[in-house]
């Protein structure tokens, strides 16, 4: 009885609070490592949400609401923080949270927005366990891991037509992900053979015993499952030990760091990433995000985000903020955003295929097409 | 590649990587000598060379001086590196560890560790938290052992290293400062009776042991590329085991420690399991502290001292 | 202020320009004098203001002041401990449980964190604190906490109770193990090898795929629950309660923290402590007054350990998912900071650390970034100034402060 005495007060104070101040501010919350080694691609998801926001408001709102606010969340990769974060949002009453980065905070900061019914959207998180776990408000924005592994196993059997490929992997939760689907789909046709899986440490800048052991084995093709700072000193000390095998790698190396780094040795490296299509708007918010941050470039989760938080703004603009319509809306439209069309199926994923990029004159171009099979 | 060339390759794969764990763990070797404590601290220092490094290469590439005055460039980037990083290292040594000197050992070793973890969050938040990519000015060319190839960039990095060691093995060795260094490292109190200056001598060590950690950390950006706030952490711990295991406070102990932990990481990661080389250098460690604590050229380490 | 200070300050000023200066003002996108400046300006500012500190404080006026404030002084404090510490511990205990009714969930979820850190804090001081062994692996006996609740719930279906005294003799089995071969060492090189034990730890974790499936976790562990007997429908039936809420998970380890509290309190004050802090003192006289060394040291870290797993299975629970990337040195790091900073071998500092140090940096996000910063900043700063810590033991106060004993350099 004491208790429902308090929470009501609290009730009457908040309602009195907020009838007062801003009566009609949308919350939509973040969910992205702000400290730590992954803060820069932490702050790019925030600053694409922000984006959007300022998209959004400029271009007339949502009706109802005078002003759309984002409150940011530091999941700091890392599980206990992250559910922290993601409690706070709960308590800051957002509509909806476009988050978290690593999958291994996404997982457990879906639990308590799950029992609290708000919708999340991961810009980011690709592990197959983070949706399909009987979740029904959670979505996401980038490839599952298969998919990206169906991508690249296509890419070797069809378009390279390679016998051999050695993997390396870095032991995190992401790149494990990606090998452990890698040799499955590569065992289902049998067209490739796996001759080596060898391991390295994130952190450390000297790859060339793996390396080393990679040119006796001699494979057509090496695949690199790998973040951005290691992968950009892997091609490095692979051109500076005179490998013959092709490299190949994922979208955590997909970034401009990539290209400054590895310089003229990260020539003629293959990547997947998502297909980036040459609209207008694309183009549109590129130039806004670099306005509105003072940025060189984007980075490769901020298109995620933006487009995360677009479609989480139209469907409350469309839906309401009630979660079951919210859901429903968001599974039963086909959205178009600057990173393709995006169509969620039943579990929350989205249909989209990773194409195969290449990296040419020191820029990425798109190199290959798993779904058509065909080169651009 | 045959099995011959693989072996050499690795060879200089281990004898580079080793170079520069042992130019790092002459840093720890000295300090530890002098004063008995693990300057924790020492990883960043080797962190802050490196930035201070690119940060004297930009600039000079903005100019267009690299191109016209290479060695030059090199002196000015090495020599700038290494005298802020002295400078930082003696800032260092007079704020956390002076007035700690007749106090417990826990609590220098506590205050060292706070100075690490200080100084790599304020390089990260003045640096950014994202890798830096160093100019690179080295190239990839080099030449052939067989099949077996080594980089000019690396030969460059090698030799300097061993000429900077060698350097310090006279300097110790030959000059009024290096002696009054060893008398203090082996009995403080009889060495100030003799009119050594412990405070200056002191200082001279925190100037030389981290500019040498900043010459590998010029190394490691010049020779991999990039560099990252938190990069010194690695480093530290692999250093400090080469610098146990050769017998701390021994200059050629940390020549050789440094190239046994390279060795013992290339050569895990050439022919075993390459997910279990970082368990294997700790496992090295921590059999060599516990078989033999005062390591492989180390004098005599009395109960206390362990 | 005496010339001596102003020619420190000159010196000391230019030396922090030229370390800030290009450290703060170069970064990747350019040049920014002002930035570095303004660093520069509070570095200076706080040297300013601690010189002129230091020379009002060693003057005349300030002295006399001080001695003429003592009186009102200690009356104000006689007044405090005049009400015995019992009332203020149940008033504390009631603030505690009253909490999660006035605070809303994520302030019951960062009262849940602070909580186990206090847990985790505790758990470390019986090895630091106590027996003077410095353990920079901590982290690792959590992650077998966590771990051990994680891999029997999920195979054999064990409850979170009857994984506790698993986890437990696991911990402490694990303790002993890195406990064994460091018994000769000391100093830094014990912290140099417990760190080597936790990164061990946490490698073997990522890396044996088939027993922990490495780095992607373990998912779906189930929450703690209780039984109670039920009478609803005539006969007695024990019906279980799964603490799922947050508020029930929070009594769940504010009972546990109130436990180790009690534990650590006890064993400070049992024969075993007593030989804890004779070993740390001086382990040699130790020997010869006839106290079993070996066996002490073995059981501190088991000790230490025990808690440590305790605090990881409720973490493994709460969360439903465990991975080894949450048992980083880091986190080690925090702990021992917890103790440090709140006085080591001190309970009730170390119950003001560990909440001070998780919840400000949670509650004021801007705080954040600059958390490790001020960690390490006041590690060294509360070392060189006041080693004893926010609420020093008054055992501790006295050693610290003593010139002789064991010093490094002679």
């Amino acid at each position: 009885m004491k208790r429902f005495g308090i929470f009501m007060l609290l009730l009457a104070f908040m309602l009195g609070f907020s009838s007062m101040a801003a009566a009609k501010t949308l919350k939509i919350g973040t969910l992205s490592p702000l400290t730590g080694p992954y803060a820069q691609d932490g702050t790019d998801i925030l600053q694409g949400v922000k984006t959007a926001v300022a998209v959004f408001e400029k271009a007339g709102g949502i009706p109802g609401y005078d002003k759309i606010e984002v409150v940011p969340g530091d999941s700091a990769c890392d599980g206990g923080k992250a559910t922290m974060a993601a409690n706070k949002l709960i308590n800051s009453g957002v509509a909806g949270v476009v988050g978290a980065y690593c999958s291994s905070a996404t997982i457990p900061a879906s639990v308590p927005l799950n029992q609290a019914n708000i919708v999340q959207i991961t810009p980011a998180s690709t592990h197959t366990d983070v949706t399909g776990r009987g979740f029904k408000q959670i979505f996401r924005m980038p490839p599952r891991d298969d998919v990206q592994a169906w991508s690249t196993v296509k890419f070797l059997e069809d378009g390279l037509k390679i016998k051999t490929l050695a993997l390396i992997d870095d032991r995190q939760t992401y790149t494990v992900g990606l090998t452990e689907n890698i040799t499955e789909f590569a065992k289902e046709k049998n067209k490739i053979k796996i001759v080596a899986l060898e391991h390295i440490t994130p952190g450390d800048k000297d790859f060339t015993a793996v390396l080393t052991k990679l040119k006796r084995i001699n494979p057509d093709v090496i695949y690199m499952g790998v973040y951005q700072p290691e992968g950009s000193l892997m091609v490095r000390q692979a051109k500076a030990l005179g490998l013959k095998s092709k490299l190949l790698s994922e979208d955590a190396v997909f970034h401009p760091k990539f290209l400054e780094v590895g310089g003229k040795a990260a020539e003629g490296t293959y990547l997947t990433f998502a297909k980036a299509p040459e609209t207008k708007e694309r183009k549109e918010f590129e130039k806004t995000y670099k306005n509105m941050w003072k940025a060189k470039t984007v980075g490769s989760y901020g298109y995620y985000a933006y487009d995360a938080g677009m479609i989480l703004l139209e469907t409350i603009k469309k839906a309401g903020t009630k979660t079951n319509k919210m859901v429903d809306t968001l599974r039963n439209t086909t959205w178009s955003g600057v990173t393709g069309e995006i169509k969620f199926d039943y579990k929350g994923d989205r249909k989209l295929a990773h194409v195969i990029w290449i990296v040419k004159d020191g820029k990425f171009v798109p190199y290959w097409d798993p779904l058509t099979e065909s080169y651009f | 590649m045959d099995t011959a060339s693989f072996i050499i390759q690795q060879l200089i794969n281990a004898l580079f990587l080793g170079s520069i764990f042992a130019l790092i763990a002459l840093g720890y070797t000295m300090v530890y000598g002098i004063i008995e404590l693990i300057n924790f601290a020492h990883g960043e220092l080797f962190t802050a060379g490196a930035f201070i490094g690119i940060i004297v290469l930009a600039a000079l590439q903005k100019t267009g001086f690299v191109e016209s005055h290479f060695v030059i460039t090199l002196i000015l980037v090495f020599g700038m590196a290494m005298a802020y990083v002295a400078v930082l290292g003696v800032a260092i040594e007079h704020v956390a560890y002076k007035p700690l000197r007749r106090a417990s050992r826990l609590a220098a070793i506590l205050s060292a560790l706070g100075m690490s973890i200080f100084l790599s969050n304020g390089m990260m938040l003045s640096q950014g938290v994202s890798d830096r990519a160093y100019p690179s000015i080295l190239g990839i060319e080099g030449f052939s052992i067989l099949d077996a190839r080594i980089t000019y960039g690396q030969v460059f990095i090698i030799v300097l290293s061993l000429l900077l060691m060698v350097a310090l093995q006279m300097f110790v060795n030959w000059t009024k400062l290096g002696k009054a260094m060893r008398a203090t490292a082996q009995n403080q109190t009889m060495a100030r009776m003799l009119g050594i200056d412990i405070d200056k001598t002191i200082r001279v060590t925190f100037m030389i042991g981290p500019a040498l950690g900043a010459a590998a950390g010029v190394m490691v950006g010049l020779y991999y590329g990039s560099v990252r706030f938190d990069m010194g952490f690695i480093y530290m711990i692999k250093a400090f085991a080469a610098a146990i295991l050769g017998g701390i406070g021994s200059i050629p102990g940390a020549v050789l420690g440094g190239m046994i932990i390279g060795g013992v990481e290339v050569l895990w990661s050439a022919f075993l399991p390459s997910e279990w080389k970082d368990v294997t250098t700790f496992v090295v460690l921590i059999l060599v502290l516990y078989l033999r604590p005062s390591g492989i050229l180390g004098e005599h380490v009395s109960e206390t001292r362990v | 202020m005496p010339s001596s200070n102003v020619k420190k300050f000159i010196v000391y000023s230019l030396f922090m320009g030229i370390l800030i200066l290009p450290m703060v003002g170069l970064p990747s996108t350019g040049f920014e004098i002002t930035r570095a400046l303004l660093v520069w300006g509070v570095f200076v500012g706080i040297l300013a203001f601690w010189l002129l500190g230091k020379s009002i404080r060693g003057s005349d006026a300030f002295q006399s002041a001080a001695g003429g404030l003592a009186p009102f002084r200690s009356r104000l404090f006689d007044n405090f401990t005049k009400v015995p510490t019992k009332i203020y511990l149940c008033l504390l205990l009631f603030a505690l449980a009253a909490y999660p009714q006035v605070a809303n969930n994520y302030m019951v979820d960062v009262g849940i964190t602070c909580l186990i850190y206090v847990v985790l804090g505790l758990g470390l001081d019986i090895v630091v604190g106590l027996a003077g062994l410095l353990d920079l692996g901590y982290i690792a006996f959590y992650a077998v906490g966590a771990y051990t609740y994680s891999l029997l719930n999920l195979h054999f279906g064990l409850s979170f109770w009857s994984c506790l005294p698993i986890g437990i003799v696991l911990g402490a089995v694990c303790g002993c193990i890195i406990g064994y071969p460091t018994l000769r060492m000391r100093g830094d090189y014990l912290a140099i090898v417990t760190m080597g034990f936790g990164e061990i730890i946490r490698l073997v974790l990522n890396n044996w795929d088939k027993l922990t499936k490495g780095p992607n976790g373990l998912l779906g562990m189930a929450k703690p629950a209780i039984g109670y007997p039920s009478f609803a429908e005539g006969g007695v039936k024990w019906v279980s309660y799964s603490l799922k809420s947050l508020h029930s998970l929070y009594y769940l380890i504010l009972l546990i923290a109130v436990l180790t509290v009690i534990g650590v309190g006890r064993l400070n004050n049992s024969r075993i402590g007593r030989a804890w802090i004779a070993i740390r003192e001086d382990e040699v006289a130790a020997e010869l007054s006839g106290v079993p060394t070996t066996w002490l040291k073995l059981l501190a870290y088991a000790m230490g350990a025990a808690f440590a797993s305790v605090a990881g299975a409720f973490f493994a629970s709460k969360l439903s998912y465990t991975n080894p990337n949450f048992f980083i040195f880091m986190e080690s790091c925090i702990v021992l900071c917890i103790v440090v900073l709140g006085g080591v071998g001190s309970i009730p500092g170390i119950v003001l650390a560990g909440i001070v140090l998780i919840a400000v940096p949670e509650v004021s996000r801007e705080l954040q970034n600059y958390r490790m910063l001020v960690f390490g900043l006041a590690m060294a700063v509360m070392m060189v100034l006041r080693p004893e810590g926010l609420i020093p033991a008054t055992r501790h106060k006295r050693e610290l402060h003593e010139t002789e004993g064991e010093t490094y350099g002679e």
